[in-house]
């Protein structure tokens, strides 16, 4: 037990950067997903469609890992040099942006037209009426899927130990080589990632319910 | 642009032929695995619905712990702690039952919903004109729920094929190891990791592309709420 707990404080340091990175990521995946889905929602040029649309399928049909070695040993060949967890912020996050990107698109295409038209009509700035209007309904209708996406975030930052990010695999790994309580350690590194993904599940049910999502 | 393109032409000649066959191991990979997940999967709907007090449970939590769980730790821990147990799989074999695993939850999730879209009279109207359950089943009840289980078990496929990448981190020679060990000797990884992500984009896009055709198609003629702009 002594051993079992040694381990897992072990692994807690590299929970907190696979946590710095998640956080990262779905920051880059929030703000790209939603501009994309803006721009998709809105604007009608055929370019700009068909861009986002490459962007979307050729992030979501090539594995997470292939556009991590792109980022982390392909930019560096070229001179751009990024550090493993910027790298995996960056990567996860612009994989995360076509994700998100869909399920805004999505959300902001089951909103009514009439709520655009009528918050025009009382003379609301466009601005306003995304602020104010269509983003706080649009966010209520996809927070389910906002949901998965964040605990399939966390369980995706174990693919950035193959970049050498210091993250929860990353340290079980290691440490299997120096101690080889092999078991031991993978039973750790999976409860910690069930100790940090289940209350994100419960947490997104719990303010689904508040909320009276799918009433 | 077109130094950066000529360096293929230079290579393709060594490279096409080292990733075509491993691009064979993926397929053959994901294939087994999601072969292995559709097995387990439906094992696992069946428990789900069985009558029995424990059965569901379980299979619940076994569906809880697999989506909580990352499938890297989960290779890596049949790759590794399994032959503690006496169990030694090549990491090919570990890579399939680490995949089944994992896919046999999202598997059972599908097969769920699409049985549960099934209506309740078609399974009462089978009986009453006097087919067995297991006739009622095989004639009337699953050519209608695999209409709409299609896509998404495409989709799910996709995801198994993309998650077969992580096989390489237990040594299985499919694509991303070939490429890392194609990368470690010409040191030109931009070039080659943009040319796996062709390679899974060739066989993975295709298939999405399928699965959203055949949803238009089965969603025709059926009112779907938010379809209309």
């Amino acid at each position: 037990m002594n051993t079992f707990l040694a381990i897992v404080k072990t692994l807690s340091v590299g929970a907190l950067t696979a946590l710095q990175v998640s956080v990262g990521a779905f920051l880059i995946a929030a703000l790209c997903g939603l501009a994309l889905a803006l721009a998709r929602t809105f604007i009608h040029h055929r370019l700009v469609q068909a861009s986002i649309a490459a962007y979307s399928e050729w992030m979501r049909n090539v594995p997470a890992l292939a556009h991590l070695f792109v980022l982390y040993f392909g930019l560096a060949s070229a001179g751009i040099r990024l550090s493993p967890v910027t790298a995996a912020c960056v990567g996860l996050g612009l994989v995360g942006a076509a994700v998100l990107c869909d399920i805004f698109t999505a959300g902001l295409r089951s909103l009514h037209t009439g709520q655009r038209e009528a918050a025009l009509a009382i003379g609301l700035t466009p601005a306003q009426v995304l602020r104010c209007v269509l983003l706080p309904q649009m966010l209520r209708v996809t927070l389910p899927s906002l949901g998965n996406y964040g605990s399939q975030l966390v369980k995706d930052t174990s693919i950035a130990s193959a970049i050498a990010v210091p993250e929860i695999m990353f340290y079980a790994r290691n440490l299997v080589t120096s101690t080889f309580e092999t078991t031991l350690i993978y039973l750790a590194a999976m409860a910690l990632y069930a100790a940090i993904v289940l209350p994100i599940t419960w947490g997104f049910a719990n303010v689904e319910r508040r909320l009276g999502v799918g009433r | 642009m077109i130094e950066f393109l000529a360096i293929y032409a230079d290579y393709w000649v060594d490279w096409s032929g080292r990733l075509r066959s491993a691009a064979l191991v993926t397929a053959a990979l994901s294939l087994a695995g999601f072969v292995l997940a559709a097995l387990l999967g439906s094992l696992l709907t069946w428990a789900q619905r069985s009558a029995h007090r424990g059965l569901p449970h379980a299979a619940g939590v076994y569906v809880q712990f697999i989506r909580s769980v990352p499938l890297l730790a989960l290779l890596l821990a049949i790759y590794f702690v399994l032959p503690q147990a006496g169990v030694t799989l090549s990491g090919f074999w570990a890579g399939v039952l680490g995949l089944g695993l994992q896919g046999s939850a999202y598997v059972a999730e599908i097969l769920r919903g699409g049985l549960g879209s099934v209506h309740k009279g078609q399974r009462e109207a089978g009986l009453a004109v006097g087919m067995t359950p297991w006739q009622v089943f095989v004639n009337v009840s699953a050519p209608q729920a695999l209409r709409v289980m299609l896509p998404p078990l495409l989709n799910a496929y996709v995801s198994l094929l993309k998650d077969s990448s992580l096989c390489a981190l237990i040594a299985t020679d499919e694509l991303m190891l070939t490429a890392r060990a194609i990368s470690s000797e010409s040191f030109l990884p931009l070039h080659i990791f943009l040319l796996v992500g062709v390679f899974y984009f060739a066989i993975a896009f295709p298939l999405s592309m399928l699965s959203r055709w055949l949803e238009a198609r089965l969603a025709r003629g059926r009112r779907v709420m938010g379809a209309a702009t």
